[in-house]
């Protein structure tokens, strides 16, 4: 059954039932295909009616991150921690926010947090991993650099990925004594300020990571190619934890001359998308603006599907913030 | 092409699914059909050269990259679908338009270039 199939099926019971909890499903197959404010509306009524539920939080939550609301995100991950102490999305989500604003520290925090509550999301703890080697890379430097880096807001070379990522305080609310509630005072305050100058700054995060939430799945790999095949944005880590983006973008790069040079030949139009298996993975690419390039990877036991359905995600965002740097 | 060839039942079976425009087996090598049923709108001759072309780019870069052979490659445009699934110096090419049911076309590919002899 199609994803189309499945939403049509979706929304066909929500019409019957709408007190039905199938809006999650329904809101979250939007959102990966890239319809984020039909998305956006269908997980509004479903908190409606379903308000003190962690999960319709944390949706709305990736929806605002998707639309660029990073601090109405962070907001949604509150009010879903509130709900349910300790659920795994809203901290993962905070978690990845926070690395992406240079808050190594609180990202930490919340990424082993949501490790603990979900142990078998793998992708989590590859994250984790990376935000403790940056930590101990951070720890190496000079005390004052290292001050200004660890745990405050963007350290300055870290531009902000995307709207999404980019402002917004941590809205602490699991009890650890770091950061603030919403609408608790100053600290929330002076976080939130620092985030704004930060956004401000028309900087993004960390450009490795500016995919980092939407290929949450172990295995994937997403990259942001310009015309010359190097890599503008996201990461392709491999096992031993090496990035391999540079070569693995430079590679594949070809790929789609050859596929602009098939379809001046081929009355197929313009090409979109191009999909390959290999033994090692499933790869997606397509165009990005300023004739770059778009890629999702994935382990081949990846859904080939759900793998085709990232690439939309990744691109939308790679769209963005190509349009914010320019 | 010569009714005889061992192909045609696949790619008669596979040019009968909804949407497929025409099926081919190419050397990926030289790019020429070695068989073909297409219907008439299809230039056999130019998508097996583009189509193998392709075919071995991806499968080339996909090497550079580590990644290994490539078994199966879809272009999607925006007025139909090229699906190629390759062994050896042989490549399977179905030409579609955009009505085509991608998943169970997929596997039927793949089933035929496992069916090519080695």
């Amino acid at each position: 059954m199609s994803v189309s199939d499945d939403i049509r099926r979706w929304s066909d019971e929500l019409a019957r039932s709408p007190a039905s909890m199938v809006f999650l499903p329904l809101g979250e197959a939007l959102r990966t295909r890239g319809q984020i404010d039909v998305a956006l509306r269908v997980a509004l009524r479903g908190l409606e009616r379903h308000p003190y539920d962690a999960d319709a939080h944390d949706l709305l939550a990736r929806i605002y991150v998707d639309r660029g609301e990073t601090e109405r995100a962070l907001d949604e991950w509150d009010a879903a921690l509130r709900c349910t102490p300790g659920h795994a999305g809203a901290l993962k989500g905070m978690g990845f926010v926070c690395f992406n604003q240079g808050r190594v520290v609180d990202a930490e925090r919340y990424l082993a947090e949501a490790a603990a509550a979900s142990p078998e999301d793998d992708g989590l703890g590859m994250a984790l991993l990376r935000v403790r080697e940056q930590i101990a890379n951070a720890n190496r430097t000079p005390p004052s650099a290292n001050a200004a880096g660890a745990n405050s807001a963007a350290p300055a070379p870290e531009p902000e990925s995307e709207p999404a990522a980019a402002s917004a305080p941590t809205p602490v609310t699991n009890g650890n004594g770091h950061g603030a509630t919403n609408g608790n005072g100053a600290a929330t305050n002076d976080v939130r300020a620092e985030s704004a100058f930060a956004e401000g700054d028309a900087h993004f995060g960390d450009p490795r990571l500016l995919f980092a939430d939407l290929i949450g799945v172990a295995d994937q790999a997403a990259l942001l190619l310009d015309e010359d095949g190097l890599v503008m944005a996201g990461q392709y880590v491999v096992s031993d934890g090496m990035d391999v983006g540079a070569e693995v973008g430079a590679a594949l790069s070809g790929i789609s001359d050859e596929a602009r040079r098939a379809m001046r030949h081929l009355p197929l139009g313009d090409w979109r998308t191009i999909i390959f298996e290999t033994p090692a993975a499933t790869v997606v690419m397509t165009p990005a603006p300023q004739d770059g390039l778009v890629l999702v990877a994935a382990a081949p036991e990846v859904p080939s599907g759900l793998v085709r359905r990232a690439l939309e995600s990744v691109s939308q965002r790679a769209k963005r913030w190509m349009e914010q740097l320019s | 092409m010569s009714s005889s060839s061992p192909f045609i039942p696949s790619l008669e079976h596979l040019t009968r699914q909804r949407g497929v425009l025409g099926s081919l087996v190419v050397s990926e090598t030289d790019g020429i059909v070695i068989d073909a049923v297409v219907q008439p709108s299809v230039k056999a001759p130019v998508v097996a050269a583009l189509a193998a072309s392709l075919y071995r780019r991806a499968r080339q870069s996909a090497h550079a990259a580590g990644l290994g052979g490539v078994r199966y490659l879809e272009l999607v445009a925006d007025g139909g679908r090229l699906c190629m699934a390759g062994r050896d110096d042989l490549v399977v090419v179905l030409v579609t338009d955009t009505r085509v049911g991608v998943g169970l076309l997929r596997v039927e590919l793949l089933r035929t270039a496992a069916e090519l002899p080695e």
